[in-house]
């Protein structure tokens, strides 16, 4: 039965797992979970696959550990992986600050990102810390740590040009001409 | 990619005074000074790296003094990212704060010295 089944069913699953990555998680990770699952245990592991294919796809880690009781308690198996998502909220970190320079708006964008997906990353490495390498989390926390100070950044320069742009509003409204004698003699 | 490295650095060399030429009068202007006439936070980063690529260092830092801390920044993330230090994430939080330490002290010098005009 299982032998049957392999060669058949493998490629779709592949092409589901393929189409699931592309949308949910970086390809890296659901390729290099594929990767590890096969050589080792080919015939229970595969099976599984087979049967919960949406949950390979999103959440490759989980999948991977019930695979392998053994390694999720050993920690110095060769098989932890990056979190999925560390790189990016330490770019979008990053990111945020430099953004924050201009309009104090755009630089909220990809701090909010930053800090909803270090949010999800870290439940995943709470839920088994075991399959996930520690410089990964360490650049997740990192990463974090950017992202709250970039939005702090932000909406304190947001609020300043609020208070800017209200100041010079009032100004105009109350007394037009005093405000462009002003205004000419500051140019 | 060295074909294109090497395309890059050819470019530099041969058309980098045009470049800089067209850096220099096309550069974007920030919608507070346009609007309030007063400088942003982010006010001079462009001229600064324009300065940076003629390599006039000193008038870099004059013109805004958190350009070279950003680019290393920059660098380290992608070093770190490729090669995976020890200590890099620490070391990356640590050059953030600085870089924002930077930002803020120096706007807030920009504020009591009226340069913001």
């Amino acid at each position: 039965m299982s032998e049957e089944q392999l060669p058949g069913e493998d490629p779709k699953k592949n092409e589901q797992e393929g189409d699931f990555s592309s949308e949910t998680t970086p390809e890296s990770t659901s390729s290099f979970a594929e990767e590890t699952t096969v050589p080792v245990e080919p015939t229970p592991t595969a099976n599984q696959g087979n049967g919960f294919p949406p949950n390979n796809g999103g959440f490759p880690p989980p999948n991977n550990g019930g695979g392998f009781p053994p390694n999720n308690g050993g920690y110095g198996g060769g098989l932890q992986q990056a979190l999925p998502n560390a790189t990016i909220v330490l770019v979008l970190g990053i990111i945020s600050i430099v953004l924050c320079c201009c309009y104090g708006i755009l630089g909220l964008i990809p701090a909010i990102i930053a800090l909803v997906l270090s949010k999800k990353d870290k439940a995943l490495y709470a839920a088994n810390p075991g399959l996930y390498t520690l410089s990964s989390f360490k650049n997740l926390n990192a990463g974090r740590v950017c992202a709250i100070i970039g939005l702090i950044l932000n909406i304190l320069s947001f609020l300043y040009y609020a208070a800017i742009i209200i100041m010079f509003g009032s100004g105009i409204l109350s007394d037009p001409n005093k405000m462009q004698d002003i205004l000419r003699g500051m140019q | 990619m060295k074909i294109r490295l090497f395309l890059i650095l050819a470019f530099f060399l041969t058309e980098g005074k045009g470049f800089i030429h067209w850096l220099e009068h096309n550069l974007l202007s920030c919608p507070i000074k346009q609007l309030s006439g007063i400088d942003c936070p982010g006010c001079g980063l462009q001229r600064s790296l324009v300065a940076l690529i003629k390599g006039d260092l000193i008038t870099s830092v004059k013109f805004y003094p958190a350009t070279i801390p950003i680019l290393g920044l920059f660098l380290f993330t992608l070093i770190h990212l490729k090669f995976d230090f020890k200590n890099g994430a620490f070391i990356i939080k640590m050059l953030y704060i600085g870089v924002t330490l930077i930002i803020v002290i120096n706007y807030i010098y920009k504020i009591f010295t009226n340069q913001l005009i």
